[in-house]
């Protein structure tokens, strides 16, 4: 039997996708009895330095309910010049210009080794990108210079021609007229009371009157009416006074009483942002760019009051139901989110504060937009000030690798549809014959808006199987699904991204062990996951537990190989063996387990699951584990606590966290000095090698992780205690009699534990 | 040219914050990789823990010293190529003594006067604001050696009309500089952006640096053999009869 590996991961590197099932069930009663749904991973805009996009408009379907694009897929006929749509089988003419094509002369887009294809499109006169940062000025002195002088080198990053533009806060919102004159001015709004758009907008002057039509001017990529200028000017007109602006801000003047917090505007200040651009560049690619200090406590939006001796909401008060301010903030927060994402723009929130910053209130403005959530303890840290930074990294190219205003669209052949989306996206409404009554995530629609986009945003995209049972399986064979993506590239070009890939329908019944090895175990557990993190946004946590678990046992009862009520001989195949174990390390994680955490990092972990790519993804589900030693080279352990040696160096990755842990022995030898003598200097290599490959992560990773360099028996060791497998707890100490590893002080089961009642429940004929 | 190093985060207001590097080693793209760390261990499907084989025995001293270098059978896990992770010295040949004021701000200055009929009075009065300021910074010892040494290639660089490079260590200046340079640098980048757009207009072949679009679709590493029959002309037609020839890696 083949094994799939190679064809998965070739597959990856070039389409970007990732499917739970690599052959396809035809039925849709087997599929249901799969557990695990037939689904992708998407990464939509995946780098592809060797892929040169064409410059011309791609050939479309004929048939309005289809309009497919051309692929490799379709049946050519090259002398009468026809295309066959693998989707509806529609022939349609090749236009004018493909008069020359053959089989020896074939046009890119129907080369098999051109399934992932990017069309470069002239639409329109090309916009600026646009930048409009949000900043509370209610921070302690240190923090509020150190966010200046991030925003002062942002202007250095940030391309000539983009517009920028600046509106601070505390008690009071202000908008800054930028001018080149030399006098600031700025328009202040009361932070208590909420404004519609088009109040913002006649406040602001933005409100053109009733004008003749305007004599059709070409195109002028700089120039905008001079009515939108005041407020979003160019870096390469505007840089110099918006540097001495930005260094003369002050923190907000209103005094603090004693006991009491700052009185925060940030609802009204995200309103007015989202209004100015709705007003004067709808429809083009902006990012909004919120920079805060503490929680919302002033206006619609507020998430806690001024009273210090009030603390924020936990996990425990809203669970008791205590929350005064959730529904409400929440509410207005998606209201902003969902107007920016109809305008095609996007909201970052960088928070950075000790406690907690109204993040589970807010999150829906990065989640529903594409727009990044950053959280750190001061804006004084590398964490904020590198993490900002990698926002404008470049690519091979030169550009920026972040995108705007995508729409995606997924077409299906007939046997399949379209249940949903999990990701950074909303969903555009489009009914079609493509779409799923059942949904699954973000469903009812073939096309979701992502406003803000780069190359490792991943969607979890999942289907449904509609072909009856006993159906024949359909003519070819094989079942198809096109991915387009249009989106505004970083160099204000409008692209357009076509992956089309196919699988083998088979029969469940005699080709079950075909449909098992193309089982990709590592997608199948990040798309389940993702279902179980949405369904937890919504459902108590033990429900969605059991949810998860009932998958599990299901699952195994399918495709384990077992003798009935013998718990002893289960065995799963290699395609599935890895499957139990991210289960387990899910239900631990923090996207499931609230405990330990404040509702604004359960928020911030979340969002970050949410659009990650495969591998990012598994390390967040399950931690990375490697150890270093003298034994021989650095190898991957496992994940438990007899991986925790004396002798040994452990380099942990969970993704948001990498921590260096020195075994007992290593640090009483480190603390010997024995690294500084020359003939030990083996032992100054090893302390090194996991520095090394500590670095690369964290050159490379956005967000930027914290950085955790411990040892045995430190307060930090923790970090590492909590994500092992607690193989051996003070429970079981003496039971295994033998003294590897560090016993963990915990009642979590263990995975021994978690298996034995998995292959008890999965044998049982009871289930 | 820009610096490689690598410092600790700021451990006073974060306790895990990260290392901070560099612009330059930031903006190396890739760099020798090596295999990144994405491998797992699967859990033995029988349960039982696997125990790893250990030489030293488990738990408490006496421990003897670890092995001595030259009875280790096996060299370091990584040699050779490992990216700097200390403070290196800049590996310039500018040689480590005095960087004169003079020699940093008299090119600028010339280059502002060069450029102070082509703008606006306002601009011009803005970068000479700036201008004084650095100098009135440098003369107060107020500014470090790394950005004095940076300031001396910029200006170089400047000189011979190398505006992408004299950009890009304004660039690292400012990421790795801030609290420094930050009055006065956004002047010297604004000087830097109008003698490129001024010396562009004397040669009206050089492309202007403001574009965008053309000049980022070269892709390296791919050829594009244009076939014969129905060759393309611009890349605004919508010709498609290009037989890529595309060398995937």
């Amino acid at each position: 039997m083949a094994t799939y590996l190679e064809f998965i991961q070739q597959n990856e590197e070039r389409d970007g996708v990732r499917f739970s099932w690599n052959v396809w069930p035809s039925s849709r009663l087997e599929a249901t009895r799969m557990v695990v749904p037939l689904a992708c991973l998407l990464t939509p805009l995946k780098e592809r330095p060797d892929l040169p996009p064409v410059q011309y408009e791609p050939v479309l379907c004929s048939r309005p309910t289809c309009k497919a694009i051309l692929n490799p897929l379709c049946q050519v006929d090259y002398r009468a010049k026809l295309w066959a749509c693998n989707f509806c089988f529609q022939r349609n003419q090749f236009p004018p210009a493909y008069a020359g094509i053959s089989e020896v002369n074939q046009p890119a887009e129907l080369m098999p080794q051109f399934s992932t294809i990017e069309y470069v499109v002239q639409r329109g006169a090309p916009s600026p990108l646009i930048f409009l940062y949000v900043v509370d000025t209610c921070l302690e002195e240190d923090d509020l210079q150190a966010l200046k002088e991030s925003l002062q080198m942002s202007l250095s990053l940030l391309p000539p021609d983009a517009l920028v533009g600046l509106i601070t806060f505390g008690r009071m919102v202000q908008v800054h007229e930028l001018s080149c004159e030399g006098i600031s001015k700025s328009y202040v709004f009361r932070g208590t009371k909420d404004l519609t758009a088009k109040q913002i907008q006649d406040m602001l002057g933005l409100t053109k009157p009733a004008m003749p039509v305007q004599p059709v001017r070409p195109a002028q990529p700089q120039e905008r009416p001079s009515v939108s200028s005041r407020f979003l000017q160019p870096i390469h007109k505007i840089d110099m006074n918006l540097t001495d602006l930005l260094g003369e801000l002050q923190r907000d003047p209103w005094p603090v009483p004693q006991g009491k917090r700052p009185l925060r505007s940030t609802g009204v200040a995200l309103s007015i942002a989202v209004g100015l651009l709705e007003g004067t560049f709808p429809n083009t690619g902006a990012r909004i760019m919120l920079f805060t200090g503490g929680p919302p406590t002033q206006g619609p939006g507020m998430v806690v009051g001024d009273e210090l001796k009030v603390p924020i909401r936990s996990w425990h008060d809203i669970e008791k139901d205590n929350a005064r301010f959730m529904k409400k903030a929440t509410k207005h927060y998606e209201m902003l989110a969902n107007r920016t994402a109809a305008n095609g723009h996007c909201i970052d929130i960088y928070a950075c504060a000790l406690d907690q910053t109204g993040l589970l209130e807010m999150k829906c403005c990065p989640n529903l937009t594409g727009g990044y959530m950053v959280m750190g303890d001061s804006f004084n840290t590398s964490l904020f000030k590198q993490t900002f930074q990698r926002i404008f990294s470049k690519d091979f190219n030169g550009n920026f690798r972040m995108a705007f205003g995508a729409t995606l669209e997924v077409k299906t052949s007939r046997e399949l549809k379209v249940a949903g989306a999990i990701g950074p996206c909303v969903s555009l409404n489009v009914k079609g014959p493509c779409v799923s009554e059942n949904e699954l995530g973000v469903g009812g629609t073939s096309q979701w808006k992502i406003c803000g986009l780069d190359p490792t945003n991943t969607l979890g995209i999942y289907f449904e199987v509609v072909n009856q049972h006993n159906a024949p399986i359909p003519q070819g064979g094989r079942g198809a699904i096109q991915f387009v993506t249009h989106y505004q590239h970083s160099s204000t070009q409008r692209r357009i991204r076509v992956t089309t890939v196919a699988r083998n329908w088979a029969d469940v019944q005699s080709q079950l062990k075909h449909i098992e090895a193309a089982f990709d175990q590592e997608a199948a557990a990040v798309l389940m996951a993702r279902l179980g993190v949405f369904r937890a946004e919504s459902e108590e946590g033990p429900d969605v537990l059991r949810w998860l678990d009932r998958q599990l046992i299901r699952l195994c009862q399918k495709f384990g190989q077992y003798n009935k009520e013998d718990p002893v001989s289960f065995r799963l195949s290699d395609s599935f063996s890895l499957y139990p174990q991210f289960m387990f390390h899910l239900r631990r994680s923090p996207f499931l387990q609230v405990f330990n955490n404040s509702p604004d990092e359960s928020s911030y972990y979340r969002h970050h699951f949410a659009r990650q790519d495969l591998t990012q993804s598994l390390i967040m589900i399950q931690p990375i584990l490697y150890s270093y030693s003298f034994h021989g080279p650095p190898e991957p352990v496992l994940l438990d606590s007899s991986s925790i040696l004396a002798d040994r160096i452990l380099l942990m990755d969970t993704f948001f966290q990498i921590v260096i842990y020195l075994g007992e022995t290593i640090a009483q030898w480190r603390k010997a000095g024995y690294q500084d003598m020359p003939e030990y200097e083996n032992f100054k290599h090893l302390l090194q090698a996991p520095l090394d490959d500590a670095q690369e992560i964290l050159q490379a990773r956005f967000p930027m992780p914290r950085y955790i360099h411990t040892e045995h028996g430190g307060s930090q060791a923790r970090f590492l205690l909590s994500k092992v497998n607690p193989s051996q707890t003070h429970n079981n100490l003496y039971a295994w009699g033998q003294e590897t590893g560090a016993p963990i002080l915990t009642d979590d089961v263990s995975l021994q534990v978690f298996m034995d009642h998995l292959k008890k429940l999965a044998v049982s004929s009871a289930c | 040219m820009a610096e490689l190093y690598v410092k600790p985060g700021n451990t006073e207001r974060g306790w895990n914050d990260p290392p901070q590097f560099s612009y330059g080693l930031q903006t190396q793209a890739g760099g020798p990789k090596r295999s990144p760390l994405t491998k797992r261990v699967a859990a033995p499907q029988d349960g039982s823990p696997r125990v790893p084989t250990s030489e030293t025995s488990p738990g408490l001293p006496p421990m003897g010293p670890p092995p001595p270098s030259s009875k280790a059978s096996r060299p370091p896990p990584f040699v050779g190529s490992c990216p700097p992770s200390r403070m290196e010295p800049m590996d310039s040949p500018v040689v480590e003594s005095e960087i004169l004021l003079e020699d940093v701000l008299r090119p600028l200055e010339r280059a502002l006067e060069d450029c102070r009929g082509h703008i606006k009075k306002q601009v011009c009065d803005d970068i000479s604001r700036r201008l004084a300021l650095l100098q009135e910074q440098w003369a107060g010892g107020k500014l470090s050696m790394p950005v004095k040494k940076r300031m001396a290639l910029l200006v170089q660089e400047l000189s011979s009309h190398q505006w992408d490079a004299a950009d890009d260590i304004h660039r690292s200046l400012m990421v790795d500089h801030v609290t420094e340079v930050s009055q006065w640098m956004v002047g010297v980048k604004r000087l830097i952006a109008v003698k490129r757009s001024l010396f562009s207009e004397e040669e009206p072949n050089e492309e202007k640096s403001i574009a965008t679009a053309e000049q980022n679709q070269t892709v390296p590493g791919v050829q594009l053999d244009c076939d014969p029959v129905g060759s393309p002309d611009s890349s605004h037609t919508t010709s498609c009869a290009l037989a890529w020839e595309a060398s995937l890696t």
